[in-house]
């Protein structure tokens, strides 16, 4: 076979050719594509299981001990998780938009789409920041040892915001790789021919890209509305 | 790409001539020459060896704290070490065993090497993701065993909280880090023989015609992907406890102790289906080669494999009978542990079957299978002692425990490891060992085996807990018998060091096919050439289509 094999080139105005580049240990286009996209399913497969046992355990502690759970649910900046829950489904669409213009060949419409999905991210992690700023001016954060937790005598709700941040700041950690990711991607997408050749990628990382937006779906829930 | 580099391999071709060209041309290990071309391979095979070298290395470190921990339990007053010293050994021992040795023991080695081969793909899904896992489980492997040799850690490879957050006084937190990344390494290895198995599987090798083998590796690498992460977040928990105070399980801090028991044997319980259930594909291979007979029940070995990674994930309690859980949990774990034993036992029915009125031929890897499976049959029927509730009262954190746990870890793991080890030695290195060899140290090991470790079941039953090393005076007789055991033992294990590093330069020449066995592994030339196969192979109908005699050959097996 040649290298550089793509498949369903397009040519048209304005646009890319769009295709992917056969690996040579892959007999086909299709194969090598199926193997990437079920890949990418089992990471986050697995990943869904590092978040469902912290979440898990915040259940269960809610169930255990409504009371303090919700004295200290109450304290969470609800306006702030809602706007940021906004904010990440907004960056679900605009990469959906990338994905979609990847797909017909408009590589410079699909980069801005990029861009903004990005800055979405960036704004999410702006404003988790300062909720976390606004938590420590509150002495909501129990393992600072020089500004005592306002609830500090009631355990259950110490145990509460400590796997409230965890969870928050893991979630926070996926979200700068992705930003990271999505911009060297932006920057090698940027240069012409990389449609033609690495189509996929785009596809894969946004499925990766939706998968953060819906952990944070779960987390909002989780930790800041249940009955609240 | 049929370039320059494999048109000598020949891949399909009469399995019984051997191949007079082995050796000049270009099968994988010679291939290429330079150390850049071992250390970024993407080769799957040459990939196997380097996880075979480290895991080696990390097994005679396992097994050297072994041998000083029996040393100190020779005498009852505890004189040869400190108390200190002696925590740190056993937590050395086994946090080296688990993590290091038994978990990525045969998936990384034989799973790499054996997977594309046994479906007839040229490599795994992602080469260069696979490369990068041993990169990860080196980095993890090092740092951690760094740690626990420069500053030791006495928590034992459990890492028990409240011990581990808030009492102990040694670097935890490095070594945690440590086996925190090399989960990582786990994660992506099952990933890749996930996406592998599904994909890249040759026309006409439907489900039902793969290799047992295969189907355990497939079991395995679910649990891989569904049980890491579920460790890697106790972990990271008990990390950020210690070193940022975020309490999750000291109830200083609000937290919960029992909680990490949870999460750790939610992972750890399924844990040791990833340590049997290769060995149980290795000896499901092994079997029906020198039995000559197909694998008796084949589709009901597929299934169990895939019952006992299910059933597996429901049993954790099992470890908690002593701590306070409720006594419905109990009753619930209880039960369900003893579901494990059916599918265990099925695969256990399944290869006497498969040997009954089979034309057997007792080789060396068929001598590791049979005593694997007296092992295997003895830490599997103690495990339903330990699943009684009322008998857990009694033996709980006794040596009863440790020698449980031996039988089915070593028994189960490192037997079918040496067996697979022996039985593919030759397609790996193009080499045969020395039978006789092979089989004194197939002897050597049952027998050191078992002297080592019935003894410990005596004194656990009769009251001696684990992790000390002060103890009655009447125990000491048990204890030396144990200790005398495991040097025979490490005879055995030096063994096989010695000859199959010895094969590799002077051992006869090996065929494509030593044994009469089946499977594509077998048609291609040992050691195979670098991209596996030149044209594309085609599945039998039945997987195991043994005769009871191999006919091409007139080989007779008596
Ligand atoms: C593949 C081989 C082996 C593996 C995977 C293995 C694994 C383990 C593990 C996980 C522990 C528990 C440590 C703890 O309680 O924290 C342990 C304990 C122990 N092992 Fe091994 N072991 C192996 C071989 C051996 C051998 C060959 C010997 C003896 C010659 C041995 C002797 C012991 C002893 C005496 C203990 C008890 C330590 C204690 O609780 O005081 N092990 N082993
Ligand atoms: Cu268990």
């Amino acid at each position: 076979m040649s290298a550089g094999a793509t498949d369903a080139a397009v040519a048209g105005e304005g646009r890319d050719a769009v295709g992917v580049k056969l690996v040579s240990h892959f007999a086909t286009v299709e194969q090598q594509k199926h193997a990437a996209v079920l890949g990418m399913w089992a990471w986050l497969l697995t990943e869904l299981l590092l978040f469902a046992g912290l979440f898990l355990t915040a259940l269960v502690l809610r169930i255990i001990h409504p009371e303090a759970v919700q004295a200290a649910a109450r304290h969470l900046k609800f306006w702030i998780g809602a706007t940021n829950t906004v904010v990440l489904i907004g960056s679900s669409l605009t990469m959906s938009g990338a994905i979609q213009l990847s797909r017909l060949g408009w590589p410079r419409g699909m980069v801005r789409f990029m861009l903004a999905t990005a800055a979405l991210g960036t704004l999410f992690l702006l404003l988790k920041g300062y909720e976390y700023y606004a938590d420590y001016q509150e002495h909501m954060m129990p393992f600072l040892s020089d500004r005592p937790y306002e609830l500090k005598d009631s355990p259950p709700s110490r145990l509460f915001v400590n796997l409230y941040y965890v969870a928050t700041s893991l979630h926070g950690l996926h979200l700068m790789t992705g930003i990271t990711i999505l911009l060297v991607m932006t920057w090698q997408a940027s240069r012409p021919g990389f449609l033609s050749l690495h189509q996929n990628r785009i596809e894969i990382f946004g499925l990766y890209w939706h998968f953060i937006d819906l952990i944070w779906i779960l987390a909002f829930p989780t930790l800041y509305v249940l009955n609240r | 790409m049929t370039s320059g580099t494999i048109t000598d391999g020949p891949a399909l071709r009469d399995p019984h001539t051997p191949d007079s060209r082995i050796g000049h041309g270009a099968d994988y290990l010679h291939a290429e020459h330079t150390l850049r071309s071992w250390f970024f391979t993407t080769d799957h095979k040459r990939i196997a060896l380097l996880y075979l070298a480290s895991i080696t290395a990390f097994f005679v470190i396992g097994a050297v704290t072994a041998g000083l921990v029996r040393l100190a339990l020779v005498v009852p007053d505890g004189q040869v070490f400190t108390n200190d010293t002696y925590n740190k050994l056993f937590t050395i021992h086994g946090v080296v065993m688990v993590w290091f040795f038994l978990i990525p023991s045969i998936p990384a080695t034989f799973g790499n090497f054996l997977i594309p081969l046994m479906i007839g793909a040229r490599d795994l899904a992602f080469p260069k993701l696979n490369l990068a896992s041993w990169y990860v489980f080196m980095t993890g492997a090092l740092f951690t065993l760094a740690s626990v040799v420069l500053g030791g850690v006495d928590t034992g490879w459990t890492f028990y909280t409240p011990l581990s957050t808030a009492f102990s006084n040694t670097w935890v937190v490095p070594a945690l880090i440590g086996v925190t990344i090399v989960g990582f390494s786990s994660i992506l290895t099952g990933l890749n023989f996930v996406v592998t198995i599904h994909t890249m599987r040759a026309p006409g090798m439907t489900w039902f015609r793969l290799p047992i083998f295969v189907w355990t590796h497939y079991a395995t690498s679910l649990i891989f992907l569904l049980a890491t992460p579920v460790i890697t977040v106790a972990l990271v928990l008990l990390i950020a406890e210690r070193a940022f105070h975020i309490g999750v399980f000291d109830p200083a801090y609000g937290g919960d102790p029992v909680l990490f028991q949870h999460l750790f044997w939610f992972y750890s319980h399924p844990a040791v289906y990833i340590m049997v259930l290769p060995g149980m594909g290795v000896i499901s291979e092994i079997v029906p080669a020198f039995a000559q007979k197909k694998l008796f029940g084949y589709k009901f070995v597929a299934y169990a494999a895939i019952g006992l990674a299910s059933v597996t994930f429901f049993v954790w309690g099992h470890h908690m009978f002593v701590n306070g859980q409720s006594d419905f949990a109990s009753v619930a774990f209880s039960v369900l542990s003893f579901a494990v034993a059916v599918p265990s036992a099925v695969k256990v029915y399944n290869w006497t079957a498969t040997i009954h009125k089979g034309s057997l031929k007792l080789d060396t890897p068929m001598l590791y299978a049979m005593g694997y499976i007296g092992l295997f049959v003895l830490g599997g029927l103690t495990g339903l002692y330990l699943a009684t509730l009322a008998i857990n009262q009694h033996v709980h954190a006794t040596y009863f425990v440790v020698a449980h746990f031996h039988y089915i870890m070593v028994g189960g793991t490192v037997l079918a490891f040496l067996g697979g080890l022996h039985f593919w030695w030759p397609k790996i290195t193009g080499r045969m060992y020395i039978e006789a060899w092979g089989r004194i140290s197939a002897f050597l090991i049952f027998i050191g085996f078992n002297v080592t470790f019935f003894p410990q079941f005596i004194l656990g039953y009769l009251g001696m807990p684990r992790r000390y090393h002060v103890y009655p005076p009447e125990f000491q007789f048990l204890n030396i018998l144990s200790s005398a055991g495991s040097t025979i033992l490490a005879v055995g294990y030096i063994f096989p060091m010695v000859y199959l590093v010895y094969s590799i330069w002077f051992g006869k020449r090996a065929p494509a096919n030593p044994w009469d066995a089946r499977g594509f592994e077998w048609t291609v030339a040992s050691p195979p050439p670098a991209h596996n196969f030149v044209t594309e192979p085609v599945a039998p109908k039945v997987p195991y289509d043994y005769p009871i005699q191999a006919k091409e050959t007139g080989r007779q097996h008596s």
